[in-house]
C-alpha cells in the first residue's frame, strides 16, 4: 500500500492526541481538575476502546460472523496464555503458532 | 507534620536511583516495540514513515489501535476519535501525578508529560508524592521517561527491519492484535472492566454494518457506559 502526505498529517494530529492528554494535569498543576465521576467513567475508556478494535478483527471474516476461524482460535489461545503467564513474549509465540498451523491445515 | 527523610540529594541522585528502580519494568517494552515496530512495516509504512509515527505518537496502544484503521483508509476524525479514547487513560495519571511536579518548571513539566507512560506513572508514583527535592524528583522521573523513549525507538527499529525480512504467508500482521489483547486482558481483571470490554467488543461487531466506522466510537462509548452502570450496580448490591 502507498501512503501520501496526508500520512504525516495523521501522525502529527495522533502525537498531539497523545501528548495533550498526558500532559493535561501536569503542566496545568492544581489550577484544574476533572470532575470524579468523569474521571471514574473515563477508566473503562482504554478496555472499552481496545476490545472495539480487538473482537470485531477475530470474529468477523469477510463482513460475516465466523465462529471458527483460524484468527478467533490464535486470539482465544492468546487470551488463556495472558491470564495464565505473566511472560510478556508467550502469548505472540502461542497465538502465532495457533494461527500458522491452523491456516497450514485448513487450506482456505 | 514531620520532615520526610529524604534529605536535598539533587537531580544526579534522582536520576540515578530511578534508572535502578525502572529498568527491570523497562524490559516489558521490548515486545511492545518489536511488535509495533512489525506491525507498522506490516501496514505498508515505508521505515521513515514507521519511524516518524514512532517518534511523532510514542504511544503503543494507540500506534497499534488506530493502524488498522489507518492502512483500511478510515476517515481521519476516526482515526482521532480512536487514538484519544486509547489515550484516555493518561488524562486520568496525568491528573494522579500532577502534585508530583510541584516546584518545577512549565518547560520540564510539557517534557515530563510527554513522557507519561504506564510504566513510568506506575514506577514513579509513590517516590513523587514523598520526596520533598523537586530537582531529585525530577530525575528520577525524567530518567524512567528517556529510558523508555530509547528502548521504544530502537526496539521499533528492530522490528521495522525485521519485518520486511520476514514473508508475507507468516501474518505477522496478527501480532499487532494478539499485543492489543495483551494489554486488554490485565484491564479486564474487575467484573466492570470486563463488562466495559465485552460491550465494547460485541458492540462494534453488531455495528459494523454503520456508515463510516460509526459502529466503532458508538461501541466505546457503549462499553464505557455499560462499564460505569457495572460499577454502580456492583457497589450497590456490596454496600
Amino acid at each position: 500500500m502507498n501512503y501520501d502526505a496526508s500520512l504525516w498529517l495523521i501522525f502529527i494530529l495522533l502525537g498531539l492526541a497523545t501528548t495533550l492528554p498526558r500532559a493535561s494535569f501536569i503542566v496545568l498543576g492544581n489550577r484544574f481538575s476533572l470532575p470524579p465521576t468523569l474521571q471514574r467513567a473515563l477508566r473503562y475508556a482504554p478496555a472499552a476502546a481496545l476490545a472495539a478494535i480487538v473482537v470485531p478483527d477475530i470474529v468477523v471474516v469477510s463482513g460475516q460472523i465466523d465462529p471458527v476461524n483460524p484468527k478467533l482460535a490464535a486470539g482465544i489461545a492468546a487470551i488463556l496464555v495472558a491470564m495464565r503467564w505473566r511472560n510478556p513474549w508467550l502469548p505472540f509465540i502461542v497465538g502465532m503458532a495457533v494461527l500458522l498451523g491452523l491456516k497450514a491445515l485448513l487450506p482456505a | 507534620m514531620h520532615a520526610t527523610d529524604f534529605e536535598r540529594r539533587g537531580f544526579t541522585a534522582g536520576v540515578r536511583e530511578g534508572f535502578i528502580a525502572f529498568l527491570p519494568v523497562s524490559v516489558g517494552l521490548i515486545p511492545w516495540a518489536l511488535v509495533v515496530g512489525m506491525a507498522m512495516t506490516s501496514a505498508g509504512f515505508s521505515p521513515l514513515q514507521a519511524m516518524g509515527m514512532n517518534i511523532i505518537v510514542f504511544a503503543g496502544t494507540a500506534q497499534l489501535g488506530t493502524l488498522p484503521l489507518i492502512a483500511d483508509n478510515a476517515p481521519l476524525w476516526l482515526i482521532l476519535a480512536t487514538g484519544l479514547a486509547l489515550n484516555l487513560r493518561f488524562l486520568i495519571f496525568s491528573a494522579g501525578i500532577a502534585p508530583g511536579f510541584r516546584g518545577i518548571g512549565t518547560g520540564w513539566r510539557w517534557l515530563c508529560g510527554h513522557f507519561l507512560t504506564d510504566g513510568s506513572f506506575a514506577v514513579c508514583y509513590d517516590k513523587l508524592m514523598q520526596v520533598d527535592d523537586p530537582r531529585w524528583r525530577l530525575g528520577y522521573y525524567v530518567i524512567t521517561g528517556a529510558w523508555s523513549w530509547l528502548l521504544w525507538q530502537t526496539f521499533a527499529l528492530i522490528g521495522i527491519f525485521a519485518a520486511g525480512i520476514v514473508p508475507k504467508s507468516w501474518s505477522l500482521e496478527f501480532m499487532a492484535t494478539i499485543a492489543l489483547i495483551v494489554l486488554l486482558v490485565p484491564m479486564a481483571k474487575s467484573r466492570p472492566m470486563l463488562v466495559a470490554a465485552i460491550v465494547g467488543g460485541g458492540g462494534a461487531v453488531m455495528l459494523r454494518g454503520m456508515p463510516l466506522r460509526l459502529g466503532v466510537v458508538t461501541a466505546i462509548c457503549l462499553g464505557i457506559a455499560a462499564g460505569f452502570a457495572a460499577e454502580h450496580w456492583q457497589e450497590k448490591k456490596t454496600a
